[in-house]
Formats: C-alpha cells, sequence, structure tokens
C-alpha cells in the first residue's frame, strides 16, 4: 500500500517534471552538450596519444 | 584502416546523440494511475480515473465512442461515462451488493489509444460474496487496436522513467561486453605471461568499473522513482554492488603491489574469479531467487512486456552506441598502458 501511494505521488511528481514547461528539452539539451564534451575529450585523448606513440616509435619525430 | 576507426567510434556517438533525441522527444503511451475514491460501497457510485502520458482524448471527445467497465473476478459491470477529458474520465456506475470480488479492475476501451488498464483500481466495502446481478453485467466489449503513433508503452510501475531502459541497460552490457574482454585477456595472459595481455586486462578492468558504477547509479535513481528507495536489499541490486566491489578489488590490488613483476600473474588470476563471481551474481543467482529487478522472476531475458517494437528501435542502437563508446575508452586506456609500459622499459 505505501508503495503504490509512493509510486503514485511520484509519478504524478515526474509526469509534470518532465514535461512541464518543456523541460523534456532542457534534459535532452544537456544530456547532447555532455555527449558532446565526452567525444571531444575523447577524440583530443585519441589524438594525444597517436602522436606520443609516433614520437615512441621514431624519437626525432 | 584509419577511416574505419573513425567510423566506429564517431558512428557510435552518432548513435547515442539519435538516443538521446528520441528516448526524451517520445510520447509515452496512456494509461490509468488513479481511481477515486478508492473506496466504493453498494449503491449508485460517482468514480473519476486519471490517466498519464499521451492524451487519450480530445478536449471536446464525446462519451459515447468510449466504453468503462469494471471486472470483479471475472464478471464485468458497466459504468456509464459521463465526461471524457484528454487525461481522465468521470462516471457513474451501480456497484451491486454481492460480487465475486471486492476488488475493482477498469477497462477504458477507446477508439485509438486502444484499451487502458487499472488493476485494483476500486475496493467495494460491505459487499457479500457472490454473483453480479445478471441485470449488472455486461459482456466484454469489443477491443481496438491502438492507432498511436511512435511512443513508448506505458508500464503501470515505471512510467515515464522507462527511458531510463536506454541508459542502465546498456551500461551494464558495455560492462560485461569489457570485462569478458578483461577475463579472455587474463586468461591469454596466464597461459603465455605476455605483458601484453595484462596491459589488455588492466584496460578493460578500469573501463568496465566505470560503466558499473554508472549502471549502478542510474539503476539506483530508477529504483527511487518505482520502488520508493534508493537502494533496496535485492538479490539483483546486491549482486551488481558485489561485483563492482570485487573489480574495485582489483584495483587496489594492482595499486598495491606497485612495480612488482608478479602483479600481472596475480592480478590475472584474481581478474579470472571477479569475472566467474560477475556471471554467478548476476546472470545465475537472480533466475534462483524472488526480485524486485523487472524480468528477474525465473528468467533474466527480455521479453514483450519489457520491451515493445517503439523501444527496440532505440534501445539497439543504444546498445550498440554505448558499446562503442566503451570500446574507444578502453582502447585509450590500453594504449596508454603500452606508452606508459615503453617509458618504463626503456
Amino acid at each position: 500500500m505505501n508503495m503504490t501511494l509512493t509510486h503514485h505521488v511520484f509519478a504524478n511528481a515526474l509526469e509534470g517534471f518532465f514535461f512541464g514547461s518543456g523541460k523534456a528539452h532542457v534534459v535532452t539539451g544537456v544530456a547532447l552538450i555532455i555527449l558532446a564534451g565526452l567525444a571531444i575529450s575523447l577524440w583530443r585523448m585519441d589524438r594525444r596519444l597517436r602522436q606520443l606513440e609516433s614520437e615512441q616509435h621514431d624519437p626525432k619525430a | 584502416m584509419s577511416s574505419w576507426n573513425s567510423l566506429w567510434k564517431w558512428g557510435g556517438v552518432a548513435l547515442l546523440a539519435y538516443v538521446i533525441l528520441r528516448g526524451f522527444s517520445t510520447p509515452l503511451q496512456p494509461g490509468f494511475i488513479e481511481a477515486s475514491p478508492s473506496r466504493l460501497s453498494p449503491g449508485s457510485q460517482d468514480v473519476a480515473l486519471k490517466a498519464v502520458g499521451q492524451p487519450f482524448a480530445d478536449v471536446n471527445a464525446e462519451p459515447s465512442a468510449y466504453t468503462l467497465v469494471l471486472r470483479s473476478g471475472t464478471e464485468l459491470i458497466q459504468a456509464q461515462l459521463t465526461s471524457v477529458s484528454p487525461h481522465g474520465v468521470q462516471a457513474r456506475t451501480e456497484i451491486p451488493s454481492t460480487l465475486p470480488s471486492p476488488a475493482l479492475d477498469a477497462f477504458l476501451f477507446t477508439p485509438e489509444a486502444g484499451t487502458l488498464f487499472l488493476g485494483n483500481a476500486f475496493f467495494v466495502e460491505d459487499a457479500a460474496v457472490g454473483s453480479v446481478p445478471a441485470s449488472l453485467q455486461v459482456p466484454p466489449p469489443e477491443e481496438i487496436a491502438p492507432s498511436l503513433g511512435f511512443s513508448f508503452p506505458y508500464q503501470p510501475t515505471i512510467i515515464e522513467s522507462i527511458r531510463n531502459l536506454l541508459w542502465h541497460v546498456p551500461m551494464w552490457f558495455a560492462m560485461f561486453f569489457v570485462m569478458g574482454i578483461g577475463f579472455v585477456a587474463s586468461l591469454a595472459q596466464l597461459r603465455t605471461g605476455d605483458v601484453r595481455w595484462d596491459h589488455r586486462a588492466e584496460a578493460a578492468v578500469r573501463t568496465g568499473l566505470v560503466f558499473g558504477i554508472l549502471g549502478l547509479a542510474t539503476g539506483s535513481l530508477w529504483a527511487r522513482f518505482t520502488w520508493g528507495a534508493w537502494w533496496v536489499s535485492d538479490p539483483q541490486l546486491n549482486g551488481a554492488l558485489v561485483t563492482v566491489l570485487l573489480y574495485s578489488g582489483y584495483r587496489v590490488l594492482r595499486a598495491a603491489m606497485g612495480q612488482d613483476e608478479r602483479v600481472g600473474r596475480i592480478a590475472a588470476v584474481y581478474n579470472v574469479f571477479a569475472f566467474v563471481m560477475l556471471v554467478i551474481l548476476l546472470m545465475v543467482l537472480p533466475r534462483y531467487t524472488e526480485s524486485l529487478h523487472p524480468g528477474k522472476d525465473g528468467n533474466p531475458g527480455f521479453n514483450s512486456y519489457d520491451l515493445d517494437n517503439s523501444l527496440r528501435a532505440v534501445f539497439y542502437p543504444a546498445v550498440i552506441g554505448w558499446g562503442a563508446l566503451c570500446y574507444w575508452m578502453y582502447t585509450l586506456r590500453l594504449r596508454m598502458n603500452r606508452i606508459e609500459h615503453r617509458l618504463l622499459t626503456r
């Protein structure tokens, strides 16, 4: 019974939070920014590692 | 080769971008969430049912196009709809003095959204056990197939949080995948003694731990909304936590041994043990115990109840996208390990 009540209270709150005032779009935007930041940092790390690898193989480079 | 290397990495990122856009913008199918009053007594009663998700009716919907029935046991009682709104209905019903069961389930048959259901919507007090009088019984209405657009299924216990399926589950899959690589690498390390396999195992466990912790965090958040607690004592949840702690032990072991030359071999033995425990704790034990976790009641696999075609269209790209991101992180860590090793052994 307690769990059902909690579930109802949260479900209503979640529904209002999620689609009230376009918050779903804010969540989408934030998630996309985080993904872009993560992808760019991985790409930069990838590039830096390639540079280090080529330096190790050819110390004069 | 280089273009293929870029393709799978950026392809994975593009898939995740699609998952985020699709996952958060797809509407939820409508479903009942609340009935009032929850307790009824025999006689004429006014009732109301509230729904969430996509609207199932227009603002000026005609009640005669909808049918509401209440079910007691296997017998059906008709309710006269007095008003229908996009997210709710009001009705008047005649509650008989004899019922097969005091708990009434509600079914709303709609022309566009199919059938909306709420189990144990009402509880009838002061009714005797018996059959519903024939004058109040109705035959089951004809079901109409829903004609909703692309939408996620309504599940009574998880509602909008169903979108977490696109994060939580693929993160665990990614962890299994990379821990599997680590397991194979550790076996190869034990067989050959080649330090390159140790680099692979270390990178795999390090990356897998990140995804394991993310899996725990998203699972805990999900539990808060569906079960009302951040953590419950459940075999699946406790098994996941123990697995992450076991792999944390691998990191502690390596850090404690420092540059000891036996570190690769000892860590490989530990990693094989940790992976076997992962399989037991997350795949075997939940089959033998009751669990709150979806799909774990004797069968850990997904089924049509948990996953429909609209969810699959986003879930499978999520699995591939998270897997690609995880593998990218693993390859980066592996290359770091190799560079570090070359520097130390120069």
